[in-house]
């Protein structure tokens, strides 16, 4: 497997990684700073494992066993369908009808509500176990569904991929650790709107190639795909400015 | 049992649905390029790719406007 491949495997992962282990280091870190560390650390270690048998069933199953084309069209379908929410949110949001992922106050309001519960010192700490394995689950799902998708073209691209998420882990965790704040630092709002137009493009290369569409060059249509997919967005940031009254900022989930 | 089962489901579905209507859009332009790569001439299906590329780019800019007018409304009636 050339280099190319492996890179196309890696950097999403890597980015897309990233920025979800931002999210769950906020809520095991309020956990852990109000309510002590040892439940919250089991609690993402076992959301850790749950997610590694996930990638490991259900990336050996579609390496091994889904016709190529076929793994295609479906990886396609899911980033396409993947890329798109991201994208749209993220469109919304640099246009200030959704507000913007700020993670002080995710952390502010967590631990407003893991300090109003309270905690026996005697009895482990269920809260804390749980309230840090949902939060790592739930947002490492959707790193492993970007880890299964990039890695689906075959053993080496599957590496690459758990490689880049581990990376970016390693990463995030340590200067969480150092640091022992909120990663507010982090410009998890523009890296979002990178990764949703990565996740739509290759959705749209990779569906095209399962069905047997031809791109011109292979892979050197990636960028162009990529530039329009970014333009679009600009264009659509753009048009929602001019759709609101100057300065206006909805704010709002439902639009 | 069954609180649990939805919650997987709520999670899955909130993982690939943000918005109904651009999920259901996404899932017709994938459909539309399938038969035509499955069944129209050599010539077009070659070009099915790009093809899903403007659909794919028109179905972002017309939800996002509708988005729009429904924030801009939301903002007149306050």
């Amino acid at each position: 497997m050339d280099l190319g491949t492996l890179a196309i495997a890696a950097t999403p992962a890597f980015i897309a990684s990233a920025v979800e282990f931002v999210e769950a280091t906020t809520i095991v870190l309020a956990v852990g700073l109000t309510r002590g560390w040892r439940a919250p650390l089991v609690g993402a270690a076992l959301a850790a494992l749950t997610l590694a048998v996930i990638v490991a069933t259900l990336g050996v199953a579609l390496v091994n066993y889904i016709p190529e084309h076929v793994l295609l069209g479906i990886v396609g379908t899911l980033l396409l369908l993947f890329g798109l929410r991201w994208l749209r949110k993220a469109v919304l949001r640099f246009a200030g009808i959704v507000a913007l992922h700020d993670e002080e106050e995710i952390y502010r309001r967590e631990v407003a509500e893991l300090r109003a519960q309270g905690r026996s010192r005697r009895e482990w700490d269920w809260v804390g176990t749980v309230v840090s394995y949902k939060a790592v689950l739930l947002e490492g799902t959707e790193v492993a569904f970007i880890v299964i998708s990039f890695g689906a073209k075959g053993v080496g691209a599957m590496t690459a991929a758990i490689w880049g998420a581990v990376a970016a882990g390693v990463i995030v965790v340590a200067v969480a650790a150092a640091l022992r704040t909120p990663l507010t630092a982090v410009p998890e709002n523009l890296l979002k709107f990178i990764v949703g137009a990565m996740l739509t493009t290759f959705g749209i290369f990779w569906f095209g190639e399962g069905v047997g569409a031809e791109w011109p060059g292979d892979a050197a249509s990636i960028p162009v795909i990529l530039g329009l997919v970014l333009v679009t967005s600009w264009v659509s940031v753009k048009m929602l400015g001019a759709l609101l009254p100057e300065g206006a900022h909805v704010e709002a989930r439902n639009v | 049992m069954s609180s649990f089962l939805r919650g997987v489901w709520d999670n899955t579905y909130g993982l690939l649905v943000d918005d109904g209507q651009l999920a259901i859009g996404a899932i017709v332009a994938l459909a539309i390029t399938w038969i035509i790569a499955q069944y129209a001439s050599d010539a077009l299906r070659q070009g099915a790719g790009w093809l899903l590329l403007v659909m794919v780019i028109v179905l972002v800019i017309a939800n996002v406007y509708r988005a729009g007018q429904n924030a801009r409304r939301k903002l007149k009636r306050t």
